[in-house]
């Protein structure tokens, strides 16, 4: 027993000694591996369709994703959401030869999906595989993108389930929140900023579905990326036989219509009974990733919203704990201003203290340099986690497509990069102070003002959104 | 035509079977796995496409060991793991720890008073709160604000995070390859000797995190009171965030004994999937972790949740669009009829092909979405397989589940056909394959296949107990749990309007 003991002491003894482990500062890093980057074959199929292949042989897999140049940013004023409607019957219509049912069974047989979905400012359609169903996935992604019948009784059933969504979208009062700084930012005239209503859903028929597929869905059109588990060549040739037929033409595509809106300073509350917090979103119009700023106000804005070290997170969460969820982004776009906000949710109670706060934090970014300590973090951050940027091919090629969807050069995120690097304290305060206009700030509070501490009055004059949902016009709706 | 549609259906099951069977062996040879003295246990995948690395904490504990009284003990443990250690987090340590005890011992003596009830001097609490406060500023006025969050993200750590639920902890992120060694570090700091930092302004962010995710979401507050109605007994009737009361009373003591408690190496899993040297990770693992001290692993909650004697409602006023669940009792992961509840869950709602999206959302239309769950909220104790409505405008509450109760009962009555059951096994197959392709997603599923299984081989060979099922299997484990007097009904209505018609249930 005391020599057990005994040896357990010189045990412990010789642990104690093998437990001097260094500070995290003195750790000294070996250089990283080579990255190596992929490169897609490009070429362009004899209709004019783009196509970037990359093989990936881990996994026995076959992934596609096709990009469609258009965009609910297309939405005509008075039928909203067409494009959105479009896209979801595109793939559960069917084809001339098969129902959308029964290519959900032939496609769920073999484990494989093809999707079809709409965005802003670009719509796609996008397959996945097993290598051994290649071959059928293929084709019916060939027939759901090329000869798509839109089904009326598909096209009854989008539109009811968008109907149902409209009756639901006050449910989430994030989503409010989200939604309506957006239709404050970017103006109700336009996608960006619109809600869709019930009236706009009984003015879309299944001719305008046909004909706004028929103005964008054609191969000069359309770039298709494909990676997985396929030998180059092979797939070539499978993709030209596979689109051999298919060779319709428009006229090019014009360009997206540009954002308009101005300033809409103000405070703006949406009640909301049913929550013991409030949601709120402080923003303004921003800028696209092509402004020579933008690196810097990436390195900005992270200083004062992005990750647990951020200055709203450490000053909000951390040392007033006001909030569980609170930070900031530039939120450039691609090819139009994004928004910048910062978004965050407290008690009700705190509303006031906590849009305060972040107001503040906003303005030291404006009056103050930041410190050596915060810019060398949020580089760091970018330089020390670029290799991310490049860790899997699938990765890659959505970038370069994405790059060559929207005109950027291919080597944008190389100079993202050097630009990153070169970002000083005086250019932080610069961008801050010439972007970020406190006097255009929107700010949108969803919550319940019973029970706010402090009237949101205290921040600025408070207009009322109204969150009501326009019925249907009683004679357009449907007779079931 | 009947021999044509039995090829059809077997050559690609059949060659998806095989290319799993080659997939587990070719994965085999990339994965390292060792113990270490002090009994925890390493899990290592080999990835050398890209030179990153993803890092996974699995900790066999959840909300179901909080302490009676103190739920959401687990998750406030969670949040502390971020707050550094005597180096990590703090500009004068000595200074900081006195300052820390002394908030204790004011706060003791608060309690004290508190105590008292209704004898309790108002005056008193009010003059000791404000001296509370006091010491916490001068504690927090030592603290070196979120370094540990600090060294993770300016070395390029991505999508750090942690998760607690009712079975496990999670702390998890990834970094590029050249800084495996500041993970071994980081986290066996921060287990070895964790700090509880700036304890109450964290509880008031937890409390924060739960007026987000449950008081302010109708569907939060529905699953809340789903889980306290469903269960009598078993702590999985309580939410992994707590109770908003128990949340309020933390105390730093509190955590501290939960965690000498449940954190001790052997109940703790690590995966590391990426460009990683095993041989590499094995002596830093040593360096780094063999620094914890084996103590005896807690022992499994005992409790067992009684035979439910009857259907139980929950209804929960709100003014938000209705939902609706029905959760059936069902037996834990270890049953035998998992795998049978598994594909029962498949069969109803798996893609656009299941029963329930085929019945109720798409030919019916009165389902926004519906669908099937076959395990909440977790599966080391026995759990719930439960359906939910979201119904169409137009559409009442009732009207699915009576649509529901029709589908269950048909699938009691009628056998799955051999192509659908077909169909279900072949995407639970490829549902596998794309699991393997991201290096977070893997740390992840190994550390919990083998946690819950013994075996993390297990993620693979569940597949045999899949491709064994029957139709006759289906219908039997529909018939044995899929019973009124086993189940629970939640639903959302809306006051006033709702009420009579709901109310006539």
């Amino acid at each position: 027993m005391t020599r057990r003991l005994l040896s357990l002491c010189a045990l412990l003894a010789s642990a104690a000694i093998a437990q001097t482990v260094p500070s995290y500062k003195q750790l000294v890093y070996p250089p990283l591996k080579q990255v190596k980057i992929p490169e897609p074959a490009t070429f362009t199929l004899k209709n004019g369709m783009r196509v970037f292949l990359l093989e990936d042989h881990e996994l026995p897999l076959i992934n596609g994703l096709a990009l469609i140049r258009t965009g609910n940013l297309f939405d005509p004023p008075d039928k909203r959401g067409l494009s959105g409607v479009m896209a979801d019957v595109l793939r559960s219509g069917g084809t001339s030869a098969k129902t959308g049912d029964q290519i959900d069974e032939e496609l769920e047989d073999i484990a494989a999906s093809v999707e079809s979905s709409m965005g802003e400012s670009s719509a796609s359609i996008s397959f996945s595989g097993l290598k051994e169903t290649a071959g059928t996935v293929l084709g019916i992604f060939k027939s759901v993108m090329t000869d798509p019948e839109f089904r009326q009784d598909k096209i009854d059933l989008t539109i009811a389930q968008a109907h149902s969504g409209i009756d639901r979208r006050n449910d989430d009062p994030q989503g409010i929140a989200e939604r309506e700084i957006s239709s404050i930012l970017y103006g109700r005239d336009n996608s960006y900023g619109w809600s869709i209503e019930h009236a706009d859903l009984a003015r879309i028929h299944r001719r305008d579905l046909q004909e706004f597929y028929h103005r964008y869905y054609f191969p000069k059109n359309i770039m298709l990326a494909v990676y997985g588990d396929f030998s180059t060549p092979a797939m070539k040739e499978q993709l030209e036989k596979l689109f051999a037929d298919w060779n319709p033409d428009e006229p090019p595509v014009p360009p997206f219509p540009p954002v308009t809106a101005k300033p809409a300073p103000g405070v703006f509350l949406a009640e909301k009974s049913d929550v013991t917090q409030t949601f709120f979103s402080l923003g303004l119009l921003g800028g696209t990733l092509r402004d020579p700023d933008y690196p810097a106000l990436q390195v900005a804005v992270n200083i004062l919203g992005s990750g647990f070290t951020s200055r709203l997170m450490s000053q909000i969460r951390t040392k007033m704990g006001l909030a569980y969820s609170i930070g900031a982004g530039w939120g450039a776009a691609y090819d139009h201003p994004g928004t910048f906000r910062i978004v965050g949710s407290t008690k009700s109670p705190s509303t006031a203290a906590a849009i305060q706060a972040a107001r503040s934090e906003l303005e030291k970014m404006r009056t103050t340099e930041v410190s050596e300590q915060e810019l060398k973090t949020a580089k760091d951050a970018v330089l020390n986690g670029f290799v991310f940027f490049f860790d899997s091919p699938a990765k890659t090629l959505a970038r370069v497509l994405r790059y060559q969807y929207f005109g950027y050069p291919s080597d944008f995120l190389f100079e993202y990069q050097k630009k990153v690097a070169a970002v000083t304290r005086a250019d932080v305060l610069r961008v801050m102070q010439q972007h970020i206009d406190p006097a255009n700030l929107t700010i949108v509070a969803v919550g319940n003002p019973k029970d706010f501490g402090k009237p949101l009055s205290d921040i600025g004059k408070v207009e009322k959104i109204d969150l009501s949902i326009p019925p249907m016009p009683a004679l357009t709706r449907p007779v079931k | 035509m009947k021999f044509r549609a039995l090829i059809f259906l077997l050559i690609p099951s059949l060659l998806a079977a095989q290319s799993v069977a080659e997939l587990q062996k070719s994965f085999e040879k990339k994965v390292t796995e060792f113990t270490l003295a002090n009994g925890l246990h390493f899990i290592v995948v080999e990835r050398h496409d890209a030179p990153v690395v993803s890092f996974h904490t699995y900790v066999n504990v959840g909300s179901v060991d909080d302490p009676g009284g103190q739920t959401g003990l687990a998750h406030m443990f969670e949040h502390m793991a971020f707050k550094g250690t005597p180096t990590i987090g703090t500009r004068n340590w000595p200074a900081e720890k006195a300052a820390m005890d002394a908030v204790e011992q004011v706060y003791d003596r608060l309690d004290a008073e508190r105590n008292k009830g209704p004898h309790a001097d108002p005056n008193k609490m009010a003059a000791i709160s404000n001296e509370l406060a006091a010491a916490m500023e001068k504690a927090d006025s030592y603290v070196e604000p979120n370094e540990y969050d600090r060294v993770v993200e300016s070395n390029g750590g991505q999508d750090m995070n942690a998760s607690t639920a009712e079975d496990s902890t999670n702390y998890f992120y990834s970094f590029p390859s050249n800084r495996i060694e500041l993970w071994f570090l980081l986290e066996s700091s921060r287990f070895l000797n964790p700090v509880f930092r700036e304890f109450y302004k964290e509880r008031d962010v937890v409390r924060e995190e739960r007026r987000m995710r449950v008081e302010s979401s109708s569907q939060g507050k529905l699953i809340e009171a789903l889980a306290a109605t469903a269960y009598a007994a078993h702590p999985y009737r309580n939410m992994p965030g707590g109770w908003a009361s128990d949340i309020d009373h933390f105390r730093r003591p509190d955590a501290e004994r939960f965690y000498k408690q449940y954190y001790v190496p052997a109940n703790i899993t690590l995966g590391i999937a990426g460009d990683v040297n095993p041989a590499e990770a094995r002596r830093l693992a040593e360096k780094y972790f063999g620094r914890l001290v084996a103590r005896p692993l807690p022992s499994q909650y005992r409790t067992v949740e009684p035979v439910q004697e009857g259907e139980k409602i929950a209804a929960v006023s709100s003014p938000a669009q209705p939902f609706v669940i029905i959760a059936y009792k069902r037996p834990d992961r270890h049953s035998p009829d998992d795998a049978a509840l598994a594909v029962l869950d498949a069969v109803l709602s798996d893609g656009r092909t299941g029963i329930i999206y085929k019945d109720m959302v798409r030919d019916k239309q009165m389902a926004l979405g519906a669908g099937s769950d076959a395990e909440f909220p977790g599966g080391k104790y026995p759990s719930l397989f439960l359906f939910y409505v979201a119904p169409s405008s137009g559409h009442s509450s009732e009207e699915n589940e009576k649509e529901l109760d029709r589908i269950i009962q048909q699938v009691k009555t009628t056998k799955v056909d051999d192509e659908t059951l077909q169909r279900v096994k072949t995407k639970l197959r490829a549902a596998l394959i794309r699991k393997l392709d991201s290096n977070a997603g893997l740390a992840s599923e190994l550390c919990s296949y083998y946690v819950a299984y013994g075996d993390w081989r297990k993620l693979f060979t569940e597949l045999d107990d899949y491709n064994k099922v029957t139709a006759a299997d289906v219908e039997r484990v529909a018939n044995t749990y899929l019973v009124k007097e086993h189940r629970t009904v939640a639903y959302t209505y809306v006051p006033g309007a709702g009420a009579g018609k709901e109310g006539a249930k």
